[in-house]
């Protein structure tokens, strides 16, 4: 910096002072006397105030770079949702039993909808097919929020995103459809409106069935293109698919013959199951009344009730043939022992047992045929507590399942140690315990297959499970000649014949305990039967519970609807006939067993 | 010499420069064409499970036999009129 300029000029125009002969300019008062440190002080300043700006610069750059960094990927980084579907559920053929499919949730913020002109209100309520008066109703509210419908399919969407309707938006959802309905749904069960497993299958399967969406992170441009993939944030799981045991055509078979059943015999409800002698697969499980998974507006829980797995019940005459089999395995008795049944009672400590007619003298196959109570129980007293017991035990009796479905119930075996002998004579003939029907039906795998008993699955078995031998061989096959001859014109089960087949099986009916008491008036009847005999295929147990028209026992009412089943059954799964007979002989008056 | 070869190495810089400027218009191309695609699989995947959920509904075992009873007059079969044929037998 130079020192003012002191020069003088004499051509200046400046103004003189005259006193001092001097131009005014060149005042010495007006000669600026700035120290030299406040130069130097400025550049100091200035320099200091760069170096600032670049320590910072590069602070920034180098040591801080992460706020930055963020802040600008918040400015062109997006977060893209990736979708997981839920499994969908097969049968064994590979038929949907269940799917979902995408479908859209509309929502709405109430102010804004409420400002557009009334018709096209009234075109979004046809839409949603909800009265118009209903949806200014949910828009009635100061939430800014508010779902108009959820699980709307996608042709309706569309059909709402063109009349463009200020502050109504969609979210993305998936909707479960049941295409075979009523039909299948007691096995399949269903999900809730957050896709999660509520019944049945849905539910025990909800961890592998469950889709678990993911996301990723993309560069997006001024279009709205993805310009660059970041790779993936949270990788998607999809839903594994399930495939059952059951076949739709069996289920489909057994569903109308239980139906029918229930509605012929005026019965308050029904269920069947269908089992595959060879692989323990469940084939079919129908249940009667029932409801539809698609529409549970109206669910009750008279349809909910899975009557095969969750319900249990007093197995009444079906439980003799495993009662004789113990007899028959520890060589207690022979098929041709003869017991004497006269005179068509007989007293336990007291307690009176009676059968319908008296029998007289019958054999072991006669007590079976003819279902006599009194025999039943003379065998069981052969036999001692501990042994029975664990017959039952072994049979799956009282024990909790592991089928793999939820809320199977274990029925009711008390230990053998606190059986009086009245409840033990009880037993032999079904009452005083208590099996769900397919606890039932399983046991009656030892003598579809020669002894032994295999688990029961619900999903597609690929290889025969290994057995456990319960009994021989040899009492299997003496058992089922039995059980071929209650499945007779002399039998309790004549209505149980099949034209073509030969099937065997044992009828059962139970009073049931209305108000603590076993009721005469209420009865529910069973059937368990193995067919065809020559080569067992399938076991099919089926219950009617409370017939309240002129037929009420097992023989009469459950027989004839395991008879229909049977016979479509084996002719939908291609068994060859085993039997000649093509015209079936029903008794005048059916032989009925005793309760 | 030396004004040669920078000459020449300032053009392979600008030639590779520009190839890079390519290469990524390109690659953010087939990105924008594989997005497309990926969401075209995505809705193809969604027909699909409608489709077979449209043949599970359509192939109802209930649906076929009303038709064939109304529509077609067919009735059950029964082991009287059926002739059954053994593999094997003479």
């Amino acid at each position: 910096m130079t020192r003012p300029n002191q020069r003088a000029t004499p051509r200046s125009n400046a103004r003189v002072a005259a006193s001092k002969g001097m131009a005014f300019t060149k005042s010495p008062v007006l000669a600026v006397r700035l120290p030299d440190w406040r130069s130097r002080m400025v550049l100091f300043v200035l320099f200091a105030a760069f170096a600032a700006l670049a320590v910072r610069a590069v602070w920034l750059q180098g040591v801080s770079t992460q706020f930055l960094q963020k802040q600008g990927k918040s400015r062109y980084e997006r977060t893209l949702e990736l979708p997981a579907t839920r499994g969908r559920i097969l049968d064994r053929n590979g038929a949907v039993l269940a799917s979902s499919l995408p479908v859209r949730a509309v929502w709405a913020i109430p102010e804004d909808v409420l400002k557009s002109p009334p018709e096209k209100i009234r075109d979004l309520s046809r839409l949603l097919e909800m009265p118009e008066a209903d949806l200014r109703k949910k828009l009635d509210s100061d939430r800014t929020f508010v779902y108009l419908k959820r699980q709307v399919e996608m042709p309706i969407i569309a059909e709402i995103e063109k009349l463009k309707i200020d502050g109504i938006d969609t979210r993305k959802e998936y909707k479960r459809f049941y295409p075979q309905g009523e039909v299948m749904t007691h096995l399949v069960g269903f999900t809730n409106v957050e896709d999660k497993g509520q019944e049945g299958m849905e539910l025990q399967h909800q961890k592998t069935l469950m889709g678990v969406a993911g996301s990723r992170r993309v560069i997006k441009d001024r279009l709205g293109h993805i310009a660059e993939d970041l790779g993936m944030f949270r990788e998607p799981h999809q839903g594994r698919d399930l495939t059952l045991s059951v076949d739709s055509k069996l289920q489909y078979i057994a569903f109308t013959s239980i139906k029918n059943a229930v509605e012929k015999f005026n019965a308050k409800a029904g269920a069947a199951v269908v089992l595959d002698v060879h692989t323990g697969e469940v084939l079919a499980l129908a249940n009667y009344p029932t409801y539809n998974p698609n529409d549970r507006s109206k669910l009750t829980g008279e349809q909910l009730r899975n009557r095969v797995i969750t319900d249990t019940f007093e197995p009444g005459s079906t439980i003799k043939p495993i009662t004789i089999a113990l007899g028959l395995e520890t060589g207690r008795i022979k098929p041709d022992t003869v017991f004497d049944n006269n005179p068509g009672y007989m007293t336990v400590t007291g307690k009176r047992i009676r059968d319908t007619h008296n029998y007289g003298v019958q054999t072991v196959s006669g007590i079976i045929q003819k279902s006599s109570n009194i025999g039943a129980v003379k065998v069981a007293q052969m036999i001692p507590e501990q042994e029975m017991w664990e017959m039952y035990t072994k049979i799956g009796y009282g024990q909790a399942p592991r089928y793999g479905f939820p809320g199977a119930a274990a029925g009711r075996v008390r230990p053998y140690k606190t059986w009086k002998p009245i409840e033990y004579a009880n037993m032999a003939f079904g009452h005083g315990l208590s099996v769900s029907l397919l606890q039932m039906a399983r046991s009656y795998m030892i003598f579809a297959r020669n002894g032994d008993i295999i688990p029961l699955s619900f999903l597609k078995v690929d290889e025969e499970p290994v057995g456990q031998q319960i009994i021989s061989p040899k009492t299997a096959a003496q058992v089922r000649t039995m059980l071929e001859s209650v499945v007779s014109p002399e039998g309790t089960a004549s209505k149980a014949q099949v034209a073509g087949y030969r099937i065997g099986g044992k009828t059962g009916t139970a009073e049931k305990i209305v108000n603590g008491r076993y009721s005469r008036a209420n009865n529910i009847g069973y059937f368990a039967g193995i067919g065809p005999m020559s080569k067992p295929r399938f076991i099919i147990a089926v219950m009617v519970d409370d017939p309240s028209g002129a037929l009420r026992t097992g023989g009469s009412v459950a027989a004839p609807t395991a008879a229909d089943l049977f016979s479509s059954a084996l002719r939908a799964a291609s068994v060859p006939p085993d039997s000649s007979i093509t015209d079936i002989i029903i008794p005048e008056v059916p032989l009925e067993e005793s309760m | 010499m030396s004004f040669k070869l920078n000459a020449l190495l300032a053009a392979l810089l600008v030639g590779c420069a520009l190839s890079v400027v390519n290469a990524r218009y390109q690659a953010r191309h087939l990105l924008i064409e594989l997005e497309r695609l990926q969401q075209h699989a995505r809705q193809l995947d969604i027909d699909w499970a409608q489709l077979q959920l449209d043949q599970s509904t359509l192939g109802k075992n209930e649906r076929i036999e009303e038709i064939a009873r109304t529509n077609l007059n067919m009735s059950r079969l029964s082991p009287a009129r059926t002739q059954y044929l053994t593999e094997g037998a003479p």
